[in-house]
């Protein structure tokens, strides 16, 4: 196929109207290339065709034009701040660095707080053991010996609610509290526990008035007792010359 | 339809490469009416073909970059986009709902394409019209509803070989018709 046969063939027209095949398509750049007569055919049909469409031109809505220049304002705007971007990234860096700095110190002062929350706890944690272990021995006393023997002691006219509970080893004959519920004492008197034996009051200690502020044991060991056939709990003042007999009311009271 | 001209076509790609609005302006002052035109040939629903246009001259906007002088005038491309962009109308899902009911649609009517000349083709298809019927519906469906050959020799039952030179043969006559 010679040049001439080449361009009558039809195929300039189909470049043009964009129906060539890639290969074709391909081929036909190259014979625009290599062959000024094909490239003139091809624009001789372009603006052939140019001419024909602007002959048979038909005037779209007017509103066509202004929707399409919105549009292209609206992502003109796109392209002029993405064309920032340099100055975007300083930006970017700057507030990365200060929003790192910020965490960084949010960072550090979490991991102080964290560290004093924990040196607390930790404290509490001790404490708590402590007392949980105390509490514990004070129950291991009475739970190992089957010699225990125990006495309710009731609340008296004076103090109905009260009630405490005594626990006395016949065999070690150590003396031991819980009290379930006392009022607190006024802070010049303190409550001190009598044993009876033969309707006669023996001093078996004072409470001390810090049980009632800390709270932190469950038993209150007293003074030991050889025999003992009754306990009772009264408030005496602090200070008095004679504390072998009761002077005070008594609260509590209650037989072994 | 015409415009005195107040840019060269090189000037008119300088200036529309740079996004200069007022030559965007210009531009489609000029040649949204032939762009129209082979868009209504392709959709036949005025209110889709000036969707249609709107996206084409968006994409014409966008794209100016990819344009090669190299490859053809400016028109030329222009054109294939408004082609293409048309095509993918008339194919999509949207569009076959819309037209179902317009049996009468030469477009999606391969029969009615080969009837002979209707009172509203214009342009290129009232120049498609004068080729003789064999050729007619050749390039009717190759060009207007962007069938590829292959497509073509299938629906029409006609070898791949001679769809392919009858096209060219019509395509070629076709060129001696528009010539000025």
């Amino acid at each position: 196929m010679n040049v001439q046969e080449y361009i009558s063939s039809g195929i300039v027209e189909s470049y043009v109207l964009g129906l060539t095949s890639e290969e074709e398509r391909r081929e036909f750049e190259n014979m625009c290339n290599q062959h000024p007569e094909v490239l003139a055919a091809r624009n001789a049909f372009e603006i052939a065709l140019e001419n024909q469409a602007m002959q048979n031109a038909i005037t779209p809505s007017a509103e066509v034009k202004n929707k399409l220049f919105n549009e292209i304002n609206a992502t003109a705007k796109v392209i002029s701040i993405a064309d920032q971007a340099p100055v975007r990234k300083i930006n970017w860096f700057k507030y990365a660095a200060a929003a790192s700095v910020i965490l960084l110190a949010g960072s550090l002062y979490f991991n102080f707080s964290l560290t004093e929350k924990n040196k607390k706890l930790n404290g509490e944690y001790n404490n708590t053991v402590a007392e949980l272990n105390s509490i514990k021995k004070d129950v291991q006393v009475l739970t190992d010996k089957s010699e225990i023997k125990m006495a309710s002691l009731k609340g008296t006219a004076v103090s109905p609610q009260s009630y405490t509970t005594v626990y006395w080893d016949s065999t070690s004959h150590d003396v031991y509290l819980l009290i379930n519920n006392l009022p607190k004492p006024p802070s010049d008197k303190q409550y001190q526990l009598w044993a009876f034996l033969d309707g006669k009051p023996i001093d078996v200690g004072f409470i001390s008035n810090e049980y009632f502020i800390k709270q932190n044991s469950l038993l209150v060991k007293a003074k030991s007792v050889q025999k003992v056939q009754a306990f009772a709990i009264s408030l005496e003042k602090i200070g008095r010359e004679d504390t072998s007999v009761p002077a005070g009311e008594v609260y509590v009271y209650g037989g072994l | 339809m015409n415009q005195t001209k107040t840019y060269s076509e090189q000037e008119l790609v300088g200036l529309l490469q740079e996004r200069n609005e007022k030559a965007f302006g210009y531009l489609y002052d000029n040649y949204s009416g032939a762009i129209f035109g082979i868009i209504n040939a392709i959709v036949t629903d005025k209110d889709i073909a000036n969707d249609v246009l709107q996206n084409v001259f968006i994409n014409i906007w966008r794209k100016i970059d990819s344009y090669d002088t190299s490859k053809g005038r400016l028109f030329t491309w222009m054109l294939n986009i408004a082609r293409n962009a048309s095509i993918d109308e008339i194919r999509s899902k949207g569009f076959r709902n819309s037209q179902q009911n317009q049996s009468l649609n030469e477009n999606v009517d391969v029969a009615g394409a080969s009837s002979g000349p209707s009172v509203e083709d214009v342009g290129l298809k009232k120049v498609l019209s004068t080729l003789k019927s064999e050729w007619r519906v050749l390039v009717d469906m190759s060009y207007f509803q962007g069938y590829t050959h292959e497509e073509i020799s299938k629906i029409l039952n006609i070898p791949l070989g001679t769809v392919k030179t009858r096209i060219r043969s019509a395509l070629s006559q076709l060129r001696t018709m528009i010539q000025p």
